[in-house]
C-alpha cells in the first residue's frame, strides 16, 4: 500500500523543481532492479546539479544513448514514478530529460 | 587493552537447511569451544544484523540470542547496513574500556538467501536515503555511480576493477568457508552481464548467508589461558552523508578516510606496518577507493595499481588484501562481514590462516562500510 500522507509531504517540494536545468555529475544503467522498479529495468539513474548549485539524484526518460554522458544537460520533469494495487494513489515524482 | 582470543565463522553461502537461529547458534557455540570458556564466562554479547528486521519479521534478536544460549546477561544489537558487524565490535571495545575484567563476545550473522532478488534488493536499498530509493537505485546503481566517475575522472577501466574480482576469487579458493571457490579469469569478469554499468555480475559480491563471531577480554586471567591472542589497537567508526549526492566528492569514501586517520593515530601505528588487510569490496570499485582512502594508495592510481596485482597472496607486495577472499569470494552475509574481516586478520597474525598464510604477518587492519560510506569502521590489530 502506498501511502497518500508520504506522497502528499513530498509533493510539496516537487513542484520547485519542474523545468530547471542542470547537468550530470554522474550516471548509471540499472539493469538488475527491486520489486517495485523490475517493470522498469534497464533504466537510467543520474546525479545531476541544477544552474542554481542544488544537486538532485532521479532517473532519466526520452534519451537517446549518447546523451548518457557526464556533462550532459537535462531539464526536470514530472513523470509517474510508481503504482501499487488498482486501488492505490498514482505517485508522480522527478524524472530527468535531456535537453 | 583489549585482547581478541577467538574466532568462528560457518560456512558463507545458501545455506537454506539452516536458519538464522541455526547459524547463531554454530558461530557462538563456535567461539566458545574455540576459546575453551564456558557461556558462564561471558558478560555481554554485541549483535549486527540488518535485515532480519525487514526480511523475516524477526526482531528483538537479543533475547533471542539469550534463548539459543542459556544465558540472562546484557545483549546488545548493532545495525549500520553492511557496517553492523564492525560497529558491534566497536561498542564491545568500549563496553570492555569502559568495565575491567570482563569477556564480551561479538556475533554478526545475516540471512538472505530465503527471498528473491528483487525482494533483497530492496530490503538493501532500504539503507539508502530516500530519493535514491524513489530513483530506483540499488547498491550496485550507488558503487556504479561512483565507479563510472571514478573510470572517466582517472582514465581507468572496467578491465582494471576486474583485477580485483580475479584476485578475491583467487583467495576465496584458498578459504574453505568461502561461498565462491572457483577461479575466475578477467575475461569471464568482463564478459559477465550489466547489474548496473559499469558494475557487472562479477564485479558484485553475492546475497549470502553466514555468521562470524569473535570473543573479545580484558579480564587477565582469560587473556593468559588464552592459545592465541592479538591486540586489538584500534576500532574507529566514522559517518557521512547517506545520500551519495551531498558527499564533497564522489572519488572518494570520506567515512573510510576519517576512521581510518583516527585509527592509525590511536593505535600509533604507522600505514606502512600493515601487512594484511581485509577491505570492504562489496564492488570491485570499492577495493580501489578503500585501498586510496584508507592511505595505502594514492588517489587516482588506484586502477593501475589493482592491475598490478601486488596485494595477491603470493606477490612480493608488502600489503596483501582480502585473503579471506573478500566480501565478492568469500561471500556477503551483511551483518557477519565486518565480524568475518577481524577474524580473517586474527588468523593471519597467529599464523592460523594454513594455505593462504601471509608470512610474517604482524599487523593487519579491518576496513567495514555501511551502505555506499554512510558509515566507515576501521580496525587494527597487531601482535
Amino acid at each position: 500500500m502506498i501511502s497518500p500522507v508520504k506522497i502528499w509531504r513530498r509533493q510539496k517540494d516537487i513542484g520547485k523543481l519542474l523545468g530547471k536545468k542542470g547537468k550530470i555529475i554522474t550516471w548509471t544503467m540499472i539493469y538488475v532492479a527491486g520489486s517495485e522498479f523490475k517493470k522498469f529495468a534497464p533504466y537510467p539513474v543520474a546525479v545531476i546539479q541544477l544552474e542554481e548549485g542544488k544537486k538532485i539524484t532521479a532517473p532519466i526518460v526520452d534519451y537517446e544513448k549518447g546523451d548518457l554522458r557526464i556533462g550532459s544537460e537535462v531539464k526536470v520533469i514530472l513523470r509517474k514514478v510508481r503504482e501499487g494495487d488498482k486501488e492505490d494513489v498514482l505517485v508522480y515524482g522527478v524524472k530527468l530529460k535531456p535537453i | 587493552m583489549v585482547s581478541l582470543i577467538g574466532y568462528y565463522t560457518t560456512q558463507f553461502g545458501e545455506l537454506w537447511d539452516r536458519s538464522l537461529s541455526d547459524l547463531i547458534k554454530e558461530a557462538i557455540f563456535g567461539v566458545l569451544r574455540n576459546t575453551g570458556l564456558e557461556k558462564s564466562q561471558i558478560d555481554a554479547i554485541f549483535f549486527g544484523n540488518m535485515l532480519a528486521g525487514i526480511l523475516e519479521n524477526n526482531l528483538h534478536s537479543p533475547s533471542k540470542i539469550a534463548e539459543i544460549m542459556g544465558v540472562n546477561i546484557p545483549i546488545f544489537r548493532a545495525e549500520s547496513a553492511c557496517a553492523s558487524g564492525g560497529v558491534a565490535f566497536h561498542l564491545a571495545k568500549n563496553y570492555l574500556e569502559a568495565n575491567s575484567n570482563k569477556t564480551v563476545l561479538v556475533i554478526g550473522a545475516e540471512k538472505m538467501t530465503d527471498y528473491s532478488p528483487e525482494e533483497t534488493t530492496s530490503a538493501l536499498a532500504s539503507a539508502a536515503s530516500g530519493e535514491e530509493q524513489e530513483a530506483g537505485l540499488t547498491f550496485p546503481g550507488l558503487y556504479a555511480m561512483m565507479a563510472n566517475y571514478y573510470l572517466e575522472k582517472y582514465d581507468s577501466t572496467e578491465e582494471d576493477l576486474a583485477y580485483v574480482s580475479y584476485k578475491n576469487h583467487y583467495h576465496g579458493s584458498l578459504n574453505e568457508k568461502a561461498q565462491f571457490r572457483k577461479i575466475v579469469s578477467v575475461e569471464q569478469v568482463l564478459k559477465s552481464p550489466y547489474v548496473a554499468y559499469p558494475l557487472k555480475v562479477l564485479d558484485c559480491c553475492a546475497a549470502s548467508d553466514g555468521a562470524s563471531a569473535v570473543i573479545l577480554t580484558n579480564h587477565n586471567a582469560v587473556k593468559k589461558k588464552s592459545k592465541y591472542s592479538v591486540n586489538v589497537l584500534a576500532s574507529e567508526v566514522a559517518t557521512d552523508t547517506i545520500s551519495l549526492k551531498e558527499r564533497k566528492r564522489l572519488d572518494e569514501v570520506l567515512a573510510t578516510k576519517f576512521a581510518a586517520d583516527k585509527a592509525f593515530l590511536n593505535s600509533k601505528i604507522n600505514r606502512k606496518k600493515i601487512n594484511v588487510a581485509e577491505v570492504h569490496d562489496c564492488f570491485s570499485i570499492a577495493e580501489v577507493l578503500a585501498l586510496e582512502d584508507l592511505g595505502f594508495w594514492k588517489k587516482g592510481e588506484g586502477g593501475k595499481k589493482t592491475k598490478e596485482l601486488s596485494t595477491i597472496h603470493g606477490s612480493n607486495g608488502d600489503l596483501i588484501v582480502n585473503t579471506s577472499g573478500g566480501l565478492k569470494a568469500a561471500g556477503h552475509p551483511v551483518g557477519a562481514t565486518g565480524i568475518k574481516q577481524i577474524g580473517e586478520i586474527y588468523l593471519q597474525l597467529t599464523v592460523q590462516a594454513t594455505n593462504r598464510q601471509v608470512k610474517n604477518a604482524r599487523y593487519g587492519l579491518a576496513h567495514n562500510v555501511g551502505g555506499s560510506g554512510g558509515t566507515a569502521v576501521v580496525t587494527i590489530l597487531g601482535v
